[in-house]
Order: structure tokens, then sequence, then C-alpha cells
């Protein structure tokens, strides 16, 4: 009986290690991340940080998904030149480009545009970002 | 049933080594007083040795009652203090009750000569510590300064003890500098100074103008803008003549410098910040300034930078306290 106790311990317990080195084939992408299922594509909050990593925003932020816009209000005297954006997205989306520091946002005429990818890579949802300064 | 001693062998040898690892450590002795005057200096102040600042030892010294008292206590530093160099009069011990240092009165406060400064002792002393402040002088800036403490007994006994040598910085710094809107309004970095708008002064030092405006739509409050900034910036505010340096500003927030705000932060600007700063494309106006951040600059010809630091604002008095750090470039 305990030798049929013992017997049996150690083959579940190579069992577990066998399954513990199986081989994770789930796929990733050309940044490491994940590819899952997920179809959600959307940004879900704005955020805009001036030089001293404090926010420059003057109000909440208006994201349409629709239309694809996210319009944004700052302070007045704010310096668009060094702006460092930061988005908030759906689970297991990335954005591009991909934002890496500071960001010029002072050419109000062309609003810059960026592109969600849904976790399975599939759907693309592009945002335009309209900056407007809080009037004096 | 038997036993096989071998497979015991591991589970002796642990208790072997642990108790070897316990075993008591030689008992304790209380060390033996030495029977002569001795001394020990600590430095007390830390951060970047700045012309302006302070420098503040802490130097000990004593010896057997039996063998006398001190007599004085003196340091000599190889560039002279500025004023408000002294070696303190208190020796100081901690008070548990009142959670803070004591001070002792133990003679009169300290005379300064040249590079000497000299605390005699009038009290009945066998020991005491006193602390030392050395006001870093303009001349230092660049240099090193060593500092040789010593001290006297009545029995003749001497004792001295040389701390650094320190390297004093190439820095500038100026505390508490008053701005106030339609009034000293006027920051100029070359000066480390500010100037009153009925005051006359040259226009192309004029680096910053401090105003205070506030609007029903708009956060302005508390503004820093340099002459040569687009107009919308400087609001209703006129110019005078000359004046049109385009001042590079970064604005910073929660970098509370140790040595400009003089708060609990173990932060210090040094000449390596300085030089790290990247000015391209900054903005030569500032608006919304609050308490505790401050705003790096780049004066016009690119031969300053500066950290100004805003100590207080006060929205009432339309005022804001400023301290300010400065590095030459060139």
């Amino acid at each position: 009986m305990k030798k049929f106790v013992i017997i049996s311990g150690l083959i579940l317990f190579f069992a577990g290690m066998i399954s513990s080195c199986k081989k994770n084939d789930l796929p990733v992408d050309e940044d490491g991340l994940l590819i899952t299922t997920r179809t959600d594509c959307y940004v879900s909050n704005f955020e805009l940080l001036g030089s001293d990593f404090q926010t420059v925003r003057s109000k909440a932020p208006v994201i349409d998904t629709a239309a694809g816009t996210i319009t944004q209000e700052v302070f007045y005297g704010a310096d668009l030149k060094n702006l460092w954006p930061q988005l908030t997205l759906a689970q297991d989306c990335k954005l591009e480009p991909k934002i890496t520091g500071k960001t010029d946002f002072s050419d109000l005429a062309n609003p810059r545009q960026y592109t969600v990818v849904s976790g399975n890579r599939q759907v693309r949802k592009t945002y335009k970002i309209i900056i407007t300064v809080q009037p004096k | 049933m038997r036993i096989n001693f071998r497979s015991y062998t591991p589970a002796l040898l642990g208790m072997m080594l642990l108790a070897a690892s316990c075993a008591k450590d030689d008992a304790y002795e209380t060390p033996t007083t030495k029977n002569q005057l001795q001394n020990d200096c600590i430095k007390r102040s830390t951060g970047p040795n700045i012309s302006g600042g302070v420098i503040e030892f802490a130097y000990a010294m004593a010896l057997p009652a039996s063998r006398g008292k001190l007599v004085s206590a003196q340091v000599e530093a190889s560039i002279a203090g500025a004023n408000g160099t002294y070696l303190e009069n208190n020796s100081y011990y901690y008070s548990i009750e009142q959670q803070k240092d004591v001070p002792v009165k133990i003679g009169e406060p300290s005379v300064t000569t040249g590079n000497t400064t000299v605390t005699t002792f009038t009290k009945d002393t066998m020991a005491a510590t006193l602390r030392y402040f050395y006001t870093i002088p303009a001349e230092a800036k660049g240099k090193s300064v060593t500092f040789t403490f010593s001290a006297k007994s009545d029995n003749g006994e001497n004792v001295s003890y040389k701390m650094g040598p320190y390297e004093i910085s190439t820095m500038d710094m100026k505390l508490d500098l008053n701005l106030t809107d339609g009034d000293s309004t006027y920051f100029s970095v070359a000066d480390m100074k500010v100037y009153a708008k009925n005051q006359t002064v040259d226009a192309s030092k004029i680096d910053l103008i401090y105003m205070y405006r506030t609007s029903a739509t708009a956060s302005l409050k508390h503004a820093l803008v340099a002459p040569g900034a687009p107009k919308e910036y400087l609001q209703d505010f006129v110019v005078p003549g000359g004046a049109a340096n385009v001042t590079k500003l970064v604005k910073a927030y929660n970098l509370r410098d140790q040595q400009l705000a003089r708060l609990q932060y173990g932060v210090f600007i040094t000449d390596q910040d300085f030089k790290a700063v990247d000015f391209n494309n900054q903005p030569s106006y500032l608006f919304n300034l609050k308490a505790e951040g401050g705003t790096w600059v780049e004066t016009a010809d690119g031969k300053y930078r500066a950290f100004i630091y805003i100590n207080k604002v006060d929205d009432a008095k339309k005022s804001m306290v400023i301290s300010v750090k400065r590095y030459q470039v060139k």
C-alpha cells in the first residue's frame, strides 16, 4: 500500500513538472506584447502633462469614439511644444505611434493623430487630438 | 529496528554548526579613558558648498576632570570666512523631554580675526561640543577650503583636528528675494537681484518680469515672463525700452532643493544638473506658478543658467518670495 502511494506521488510530481515546462505558444507581436482575442478598441481616458509633470488640462477631456476625436482644453500659457500625452486604452490594446516623451502639439491646425490597435490586432481606430487653449 | 547512524550525519553536522555560531562573544569591557585632552569633529551640513551658503561642523573636545579644564577652542580656515562665520559659545545636549537640542553656555561669543575664529571658555568645562558655521565667501568659488580645529586646556595641552579639503562650487545662491507686482518686479540673473519698477536699471539686464494677473476664464495668477516674450503673454505690462531678452524657462514642480527651500527634503541641485537641462524649444513665459514649484532659467545670451525656487506666493499681496541658484555656463 505504502509503495503504491509513493509511486503514484512520484508520477504526479513528474507530470506536474512536465506540464509546467510546456512551451507557451500564445502569439506575441513585434513588441513582445500578447496578441489576445479581444476586439475592444477605444481610448478610455486622456491626460496631458507639462514639463513639470503637472496636468495642463483645464477641463476633463471630451473623447468621441464614434468621431475619433479627443478634444482637450489646456490652461492659458501652457507650453504646447513640450506636452506629455497619456492615453488610457481598452484592455490588451496598443498605440501607434508610441509615445516616448514630450510631444509638440503647437500646430493647432494639424492635430496629432494616434491609432489604437485592439488586443487581437485586427481592429484599428484613429483618434485626432484637438487641443484648444483656455481663453483669457 | 536497526538504526543507520550514517543517515544522521548531516543533522549532526548542522547541530555542530549551529552550536559554533551561537558561541558566546568575549565579555564586554568598559573602555578606559585616555588620560589626555582629546578631540573629534564631524561635518554636519550636506550638499554642495556654495558661496553665500554655510558649512557647519560640530567640534568635540574633552579631558579628564583631574587634568584640568578647557580654556579655548579655535578654528583656522584656509580661506577667511565671510560675515556670519562663527564658532558657537554653547555646547548642546539632546533633551528627551523637550525633544530638541538644549544649549549650555560655556563662554562669550567667538571672535574672528582674519582666518581664525576663537571661543574662550568662561565656565569650568571638561567636555564640550561646539558648532562652527563657516559662511562661504565669494573668493572661495571654484577653490577648495580646509579647516584646522584646535582646543587648549589650562594644563597647557593642545590638540588639533584637520577637516577637508572641501570643494566650493562655482554656483551662486541668493535666498528669499521678494517680488511684488507693480513694484519690485524685474529680476536680473546676471546681477542676482530684484529691481523695482521705478528704479534706474540697465534694461539689457532684465531677464524676467514678475506679474500677478487674474482673469475670469484663465488661470494666470503669479507669472514670470521674459521681456522679449510674445506680446500677448506680457498682458498689459509695458516693457521698458531696450529690454528684449528672450529668457528660456523650463517649469519644474516638487524640486525642493534643500538649500533653497530649507525644508526636510534631501534634494540638492548641483553644477551637473544645470548642464543636463535641455532648453531647446522652451517657452519664455510661465503662468500660474505655485509655492514649492520653480523654474530652470537660461539667459538670452546663454551665459547663465539658474534655478528659481518659489518659497512663497501671496495672492492678496500679489507677491512671491524666490530663492535662486545660478551657474555660469560660459
